[in-house]
Order: C-alpha cells, then structure tokens, then sequence
C-alpha cells in the first residue's frame, strides 16, 4: 500500500539523504524554489528517489530524479504512487 | 622542488586530526609531553577480532566543523582530512584562499585505506538488501580521491589537484608533490593525509600485514628499536598542510613557518626489510642533496619506527650509512609511539610535529620505548631542548618505498 | 637545460585487444567490444552489459605463483607492462635502479576482491561484525592500493619513486603527467607509467547504477556506448589496462631507441564545483588543455587530433565540447575528436592510460581512430567526432583529455614529427 508523501516527509527526506536542513513551513512558504537553492544536489535527489522506491517496493519514472522543485517532485511522486494503489 | 632555485617552498599552516589532538595545539602538547594514548579498540563491531590495540580518534565531532552536506556523503577518513584541511588554512590565515584566483590553489593528498567504513555500510546494503539499496553516495566516498575532491569543492580551489595512493610513505610523497606544485607556479597547494582504517571489514584487512602487532596489551603492543619489537600499531587521523611559495607567504605578511627543502623516495620491495637499509639511505641522500644540506646539518630525525626488529636494524643502518659518524649521534625521535601509525597520515603527523618542534626548540620524546637496542640516540622519556635548525623525516611503507624529506626552519 | 621526455614503449590490455596489434586492430576497424556481462551474474542490476578482456593470465605470460597472487587488474598491467618493457628494448638489469620509476594508476584498485571476501566473511552481508576467518591470506593486498605499483616495480627491477596514483577516472592520464613530471625533474630517467582497472563486480556497477552513470541498453550492448550521439544515455563499464614507457630523451637517443613521440606537456586542475557534476561551460579543462599547450609552446591550431573523454553521459560529452571549443577556438571545427570508449568502455582509472596509448598509435600509423554508434548528432555536441570510421590524417600533435569525480579534469599533449618547441 502506498500513501502520498507529504511535505513534512520530503523535508526529513532532504535532511537523511542530503544532509539539507529545511523547515517543512518553508518548503511549504517556497514549493516553486528550484531544490538547488535549498542546497539539494543531483545526487541528493537521487538519493530520496531510491529511498521511495525502496520503500513503495516500486519505481518512479526516470522523470522524478530531474525535477526541479518540490512542487514538480510531489506531483510527479504523488500521481505515481496513487495512480495503481 | 628542482624549481626552488626560483621558488623556495614554505609551510605556513598546520592541521591536525590525531588520537592524541584534534587540534593543532592539543596535539603537540601531546607529543612533547610524550602522552602514550594506544589502547584497545572500540569500535562498533571489532571487539572480535585478533587486532586488539590502535591509536583512535575520540571525541570528534566532525558536524561542529563541516556542514551535513559534506558529511553525508563522506567517509570517516574525509572528515578527518577535511577538518585537518579548514583548520590548517585558518592556521595560514587563508580561510578565503580561493577568493581572487581558484586556479591559485591546489590540493594533494595521499591515501591507503579509503572510506572503508563507508564502504562496508553499502556493501552490506548490496549484499544484505540489494543493489538498489546502494545509495548514490558510495561512487563517491569510498574512492582514494574523496578527499582531495572534497577539500577542492569545499574550498572552491581549482588548481592543481592530486592523490598519490602510495603507501605510507606517501605522505611524505604528497607533501614533495605540493612543494613541486608550487615549484612550477601554483600559488598554495593543500597537502596532507588522513585515514581511518579501524571499521570491522578494514580491520580483517589488514589482519594479513606480517608487520601488524596482534598484541593484547596496550603497553607492550608497538615497541619499535627495543628487542621487545613485535610490529606496528595502527592508527586513525592525520595532518594537512598549507605549503605555498615563500616570498608570496611574505609578501602577504604571513610567517614562514618551515621550508621544504628536499625529498627523495625509493623503492625495495614489500616486507624485504634487510633492503630497506640501503633504499632508505639512498632516500636520505637525495633529499639532503636536493636541499644543499650537508649531514651534520641535520638536527632531529623522526624515524619511521616500524616495530620489526629487522626494519628498526635496518633504519638504524641507514642513518649510519647515509649520515656517517653524524648518524649515531643525532638525536632520533619516534613520537608515533604514542598514536600508533596512520598510514599514509603518520609522516605527515611526523612533518608537523617537526615544524613545531622547530619552533618550540623542543624534541619530543619516543613514549613507552625503553632500553634501545641500536646504535642510535633515541630521544625516550621527555623532550629534550635544542637548538633545531634542520630536520629529517623518514618513513617507509608495507609495500617497500621509502622517502625522506628535510625541513629547513622558517625566518 | 630542459630535459625532454619520450614514449620508447607501450603496451595494453584492453577488451576486444589484449596486445599492441590486436588493439589497434580493434580501433582502427572500429568494432566495438562490449556486450552482456559475464564476469558475475548481472541479474537485478540497471546496467548488465560492459567492455570484458578476455584474459588467460597463463596464455599471456604469467606463471602460476602470480596469477595466484595478483588480483586481476594487477594481472593486466603486469601483462601490459611487460609488452611495453619488451617493446622499448632497454635491458632493465643493465641499467641503474634508482634511476627507474614507476608511476601507476588505478581509481578503485583492489575493490573487486575486497568485495569478494567482504561476501565470506560477512556472510552475504549479514553481518557488520565480520567474521576474519574466512578471509583469504592475501586479502590485505587488495586492501593497500600501492600493491599495484609494488608489483610492477618488483617485477622490473625498479628502485626509484614509485608511485600508486588515484585520482578516480583521471587516474590514467595523471599517472602519464605524474611519470613525466618525474623525468623532466630529474628524479629518473625512466618511467613505467600507466594504469589499470578491474572494475566489473557488483559494487561498483551497483554503485554507478544509483547515480544513474551508465547505459541501461541491455538488449544491444553492442551500441550500447554512443558518446557524442544525441541519443547516448550513459556510459558502458570497462576493464584493462596500459603501460608506456617514458625515458629522458638523450637517454633514448644514446641507445639508439625508437621514439614513438614526446610528452609534450601535461595538466590537471579541479573544478571545485561538484564531486560528480559537470557545468556545461567546461572552464576547467579548457585551462588543463590551454596549459599544457603552453608548456610546449605550441599554438592550439596546431593540434591535429583531440583524443575526448567521451564517456557518453548527457552532461560529460556536452562539457568536453564546450571546453575544448574554449580552447582550440574555431580550430576546433577542424579538428577530429572521437572517443575510443565508443569501443573499450570506460575502464575508470585505467582508460586514461589506454587512451594514450591509443594516440601513440594513431601518431604512429597516421590513423585518428573513430567514434563507433555515432549515427545522430546533437546540437550541443556539434564538432566532429569520426563517425564509426577510422580517418588517416597527418598528426604531429595530439590532446587526450579526461575528466573524473572530484572535478578533477586533466590534458596530456603529446607531439611527434616537428617535436615541441622551446
């Protein structure tokens, strides 16, 4: 069973596999800021991919490892894992 | 360092990660005061092996001195050498070197053991989970290079960057390297060295090395240059140093602290003892000769120490064979007895622990050896005060190079 | 007085070409080598395919007590050394042994068999307090990444510097610069220098899978490798290694050696940007390449062939063109660049050593070898890479460029008839 993922949870996400430190308020405040000015890296988000797929037991499209704001990457996570839930 | 007609070599910042100092200053209070810091090692998942005793770094707090970012995708053996760097470019007074010209600094380091800890989490995760399991750092911090490309992109330098994987006298060697960066025009070059092979894996490792002291007990464990020798102690940390072009280091108002002035490295096969003698003198030889330095010149000589019998003999031999009548009177120093050996680190340990010796006027003593057995004058107990001009640094590797390297003091 | 560096010898070990000739017979066709993993069980990776050497130690020259106890990417350059000792035609025993280096590269060493007996002692990853008992006895030999050097010095008799250099995917070309370096210094006269890499285990395509580094394209490895293609999506995992040998130019001379060429400058900086990301700028290597230019005094219209990194990632191929635009100017547009991993894969520490050697025989036989599975191009790669055919070409001077994670970005001039000015 998957559950969408939440701000809050792509917040901790950044801190564990990137070592970015972001309120879950702010991200919310600056959903359409480029991950990059957060400090997130491609690897970083390379990083939280693997560890959704790993967790959803499935895979994202190639697509979620090149968004390139929170917005973007929640949208794109979100419908994949809803879609065939 | 062919170049230093032109362009003299200066050490202007010092960093230190050791068992016995996470700082600079902690560390050569240590080392003066011969503090003896080898003990049985704690780390996670190693109480079972037959490698009892090591020279740890306790009390590290790598997240008070490198941002989460860097960390995270890092191994042990990075921070330390990132640490080591920031503290040795704050030292140097040049926390903002790359500022005005990127291209102005380079960074070398040397390395023999890798991110080993790092390491063994992913290969865990490959081999207890699966391959998606790896996480994407592992391409990054497991790889000899780590360091040196952390320190660049942490520091923003763009010159020159390298890594000599070249056993322990590698350190020495990274050192010679950065001198002859500079010799050829690069303004300021990061060099050093910093390991961190007491992971459980790392450990099983290096259980293989003939030269490895299984020893139980701490004081009894790394005796180098007593017939009590039974092989080397590792250890964890390191040291990084600034080295930049002299008369830049003036110009700007900061102190030279040391000069390189020459080095030279051999080779004589791994675990061939009896043949290090004649490799390590031919060593001494081409650093003295490359710094234009006579052997009565030298005032201190920090020996490499292996703790075998065969290669203590045969480092006591090479000083005789290449410093003549000078060799059996200079005063030799081992502070390494303390901290075990680094690896590729120790020399570099070594060369901080000479620059400050030279300044302070002091030469530490060789902690917890007793009752020499060679025709040395090895400096046991406490430190000695001297007048220290000129120093010699020795290492030598498990995979049989050997170099030298001669400090001039700074002023 | 300056002291000149020459290439006497060379040797290789490459996938589809183990030996001089039957490497250059594999470029100069332009065949490529790459195909589906053997080497283990690929089963559940991203990537399954890779560039394999073939390699019998024995059929190669190696007795049994050395394939025992050097791991296979030290079997490759002890073979490729060997070739490249024979080739230069000093008799190492005659000559001074403290006057002889060794400068060898490698990125991830003996990381093949520290996976190996990583699985037996932790029981498949079962445990992180491992169990020693299990370990084989020569373990702490892949665990020192000297062993490399170690083994080719002990072989060939050599006394002077020896160096292990690791450098990540510029571990080969650094290797080439760190051997010249030595000799123009004047601290040898000769210098065995190359790299060598045995990179096929599941770690490390495990580790280049999860950064999304290599092709996917595993119903068609053969095209898999498509640097400079508008369609490529990654590169294709390599092993080998090569060997040359590099000597003072009178010392040459005196014995009256074949020179192959010289090394006519070389260069590393970092880009301090990414441990693995690239700009599309490529500032960086463009001054690697402005630099060693200038050290042979040599204007870069002269260049005749550029020998690319090529790895045949989005990011990297993009940057290369942008660098070496930056560089050579509108001579770039007159310059073929192809990438030889088109054929061998990307063998990380060792392709920049192999690549040099590549260059050294297209000099040799006035041949740019091409770029295989070129078929589309890409408007941000818009120079020309010698699509799947081999080119004659009259070169005097030629640049092999890498770039590695850490930023690290380095050039390798070498120059041939006509000779580097100074």
């Amino acid at each position: 069973m998957s559950s969408e993922v939440t701000l809050e949870e792509l917040a901790a996400l950044m801190k564990k596999a990137a070592g970015v430190t972001v309120d879950p308020y702010d991200l919310e405040a600056r959903v359409d800021t480029p991950f990059a000015e957060f400090g997130l890296d491609s690897l970083g988000l390379l990083g939280i991919v693997g560890e959704l797929e790993n967790r959803n037991g499935r895979a994202l499209p190639t697509d979620a490892e090149r968004c390139k704001t929170p917005r973007d990457f929640l949208d794109l996570v979100n419908s994949t894992l809803t879609a065939g839930a | 360092m062919s170049a230093r007609a032109t362009r003299r070599t200066a050490i202007t910042g010092i960093g230190v990660v050791a068992p016995n100092g996470t700082d600079t200053e902690t560390y050569w209070k240590s080392v003066r005061e011969g503090l003896f810091v080898l003990d049985r090692i704690t780390r996670e998942g190693c109480g079972h092996l037959p490698l009892r005793v090591a020279g740890e770094v306790r009390g590290f707090d790598p997240s008070a001195l490198i941002e989460e970012t860097f960390l995270v995708q890092t191994d042990r053996f990075s921070h330390f050498a990132m640490a080591a760097a920031g503290a040795a470019l704050k030292d140097a007074g040049l926390s903002d070197a790359a500022a005005d010209s990127p291209y102005s600094v380079g960074v070398v380091t040397a390395a023999g053991s890798g991110g080993g800890e790092f390491g063994q989490r992913e290969l865990q995760r490959l081999w207890g989970q699966g391959s998606r399991f790896v996480g994407p750092y592992q391409s990054i911090a497991w790889f000899y290079a780590a360091s040196t490309g952390q320190i660049s992109i942490r520091g923003g330098f763009k010159g020159p960057c390298g890594v000599v994987a070249s056993d322990e006298a590698g350190g020495l060697d990274a050192v010679a390297h950065a001198a002859r960066t500079v010799g050829r025009g690069t303004d300021v070059v990061v060099a050093g060295a910093a390991e961190a092979p007491l992971a459980p894996y790392s450990m099983v490792c290096q259980l293989g090395y003939p030269e490895l002291s299984t020893a139980e007990d701490p004081a009894r464990a790394y005796r180098p240059f007593t017939s009590a020798a039974c092989g080397f102690v590792p250890a964890e940390g390191g040291a990084v140093l600034v080295v930049e072009d002299a008369d830049r280091a003036r110009g700007r108002g900061a102190e030279v602290r040391a000069v390189v002035a020459g080095h030279a490295a051999t080779f004589t096969g791994a675990s061939q003892w009896d043949r290090s003698r004649e490799g390590l003198a031919h060593a001494i030889r081409g650093a003295l000769d490359e710094a234009g330095c006579a052997p009565e010149e030298i005032d201190v000589v920090f020996a490499d120490a292996m703790g075998v019998p065969e290669a203590d003999r045969a480092e006591a031999l090479a000083l005789a064979d290449a410093l003549g009548p000078h060799g059996g009177r200079v005063p030799v120093t081992a502070p390494k007895t303390g901290i075990g050996r680094s690896y590729c680190g120790a020399p570099v340990l070594d060369v901080a622990a000479a620059v400050l010796a030279m300044e302070q006027g002091q030469i530490p003593p060789t902690p917890n050896v007793f009752d020499v057995c060679h025709d040395i004058d090895l400096v046991t107990s406490q430190a000695r005060p001297a007048e220290l001009r000129t120093a010699l640094v020795l290492s030598r590797g498990l995979m049989g190079s050997n170099a030298a390297l001669v400090l001039r003091r700074g002023h | 007085m300056t002291r000149r560096v020459a290439v006497t010898g060379i040797g290789v070990v490459a996938p589809g070409g183990i030996g001089i000739s039957a490497f250059w017979d594999l470029l100069s066709s332009g065949r490529t080598a790459t195909r589906g993993i053997t080497l283990f069980d690929p089963e559940g990776l991203r990537s399954r395919i890779a560039a394999e050497c073939d390699f019998d130690p024995f059929a190669h020259g190696l007795d049994a007590a050395q394939a025992e106890r050097a791991d296979r990417y030290i079997q490759f350059a002890l073979v490729a050394a060997a070739e490249a000792v024979a080739d230069c035609g000093i008799d190492f025993g005659a000559e001074n042994p403290w006057r002889v280096a060794v400068s060898l590269g490698s990125a991830v060493g003996g990381t093949t068999r520290l996976e190996h007996d990583y699985v037996l002692v932790s029981e498949r990853g079962q445990r992180w307090d491992v169990d020693h008992r299990a370990a084989e006895p020569q373990l702490h030999r892949a665990f020192s990444p000297s062993t490399l050097a170690s083994d080719v010095a002990e072989r060939f008799g050599a006394q002077g510097p020896v160096q292990t250099v690791s450098t990540g995917c510029t571990s080969g070309l650094d290797a080439v610069g760190y051997g010249f370096h030595t000799i123009e210094e004047g601290h040898a006269d000769i210098c065995i220098a190359g790299a060598s890499d045995s990179p096929i285990s599941p770690i490390t395509m495990a580790c280049f899978d999860a950064i999304r580094a290599t092709s996917p394209d595993n119903d068609d490895p053969e095209h898999a490798s498509r640097p400079f293609d508008a369609h490529r999506n990654g590169f294709v995992m390599g092993e080998g290694a090569a060997v040359l040998v590099l000597e003072e130019l009178e010392h040459a001379r005196a014995r009256g050696a074949h020179v192959y060429c010289e090394i006519g400058g070389y260069a590393t900086f970092g880009n301090a940007y990414h441990m693995t990301g690239l700009t599309s700028e490529g500032l960086e290597m463009a001054k690697a390449i402005d630099t060693a230019l200038g050290q042979a005094r040599l204007d870069p219209t002269r260049i005749d062939y550029v020998n690319a990194h090529g790895s045949g990632t989005r990011q990297n191929d993009r940057h290369e063109t942008a660098a070496v635009k930056r560089s050579l100017g509108a001579h770039a547009y007159d310059t073929p660049m192809s990438s030889i991993k088109s054929m061998v894969g990307h063998s990380l520490g060792a392709i920049g050593a192999i690549e040099v050697v590549a260059c050294v025989l297209a000099m040799a036989h006035q041949v740019v070898p091409p770029t295989a599975n070129y078929e589309t191009p890409d408007p941000e790669c818009d120079l020309d890479y010698v699509p799947r055919t081999a080119r004659p070409r009259k070169l005097d001077h030629v640049l092999s460029v890498g770039s590695g994670f850490g930023g690290f970005q380095s050039a390798v001039l070498l120059t041939g008839r006509g000779g580097r000015k100074r």
